[in-house]
């Protein structure tokens, strides 16, 4: 059994884990404890997040009368202070369609937004006790 | 951003497998050796299930 795994996490609130796991990817595990978790999940996610952007992908906005656009909003947001803060510099927040790799972007993007929520609920059944 | 990555499809497709690999083993087991075991699982399941689903497609048209 790793050193990981037989560590045990401080106990800390729920909310202020789920909170922070938000904020930036890995952050709601180096709170409870699980600091070298915290850092690979972090490693893990944001080059998901920045290869999306190099890749060209869209920085999903809600679009009336485009009804998916509400689901890949809530995906991408999920990457917390990643995507806000791409969304600040970037230039080239939708995207460039036409780029052979658009696809790919939209793709890494979504998926590092949808890891990071699934950090944000770990985080809370780590902190609740529900989670080992 | 071609310069800095070809667009190689299989490339892409195995970097993406990388990725969600490493991240599932983390987060679905606790014990390295069982991590490891998920990770080379996911890992050739998702490239040879890409390989598998694009060589089905390949008698379509574009």
């Amino acid at each position: 059994m790793s050193a990981e795994a037989t560590a045990v996490s401080v106990s800390r609130p729920p909310l202020a884990a789920a909170a922070l796991a938000w904020v930036f990817p890995g952050l709601g595990h180096f709170y409870l404890g699980r600091r070298r978790l915290g850092i690979a999940f972090a490693a893990i996610v944001t080059a998901t997040f920045l290869l999306g952007i190099l890749f060209q992908g869209r920085l999903y906005s809600i679009e009336p009368g485009q009804p998916l656009t509400i689901l890949a909003t809530f995906a991408v947001y999920g990457a917390g202070l990643l995507n806000i803060v791409a969304r600040m510099i970037s230039e080239n927040a939708g995207g460039t369609i036409l780029s052979p790799t658009y696809e790919y972007g939209c793709a890494f993007l979504l998926t590092a937004g949808l890891m990071n929520l699934l950090l944000v609920l770990d985080a809370w059944d780590i902190a609740s006790g529900t989670k080992p | 951003m071609i310069v800095l990555f070809p667009v190689d499809h299989f490339l892409i497709m195995t970097l993406y497998a990388f990725l969600a690999s490493a991240f599932f083993a983390l987060l679905w087991r606790r014990e390295r050796r069982e991590r490891w075991k998920l990770f080379a699982t996911l890992m050739v399941s998702l490239v040879l299930g890409g390989l598998a689903v694009a060589w089905l497609m390949y008698p379509f048209p574009k």
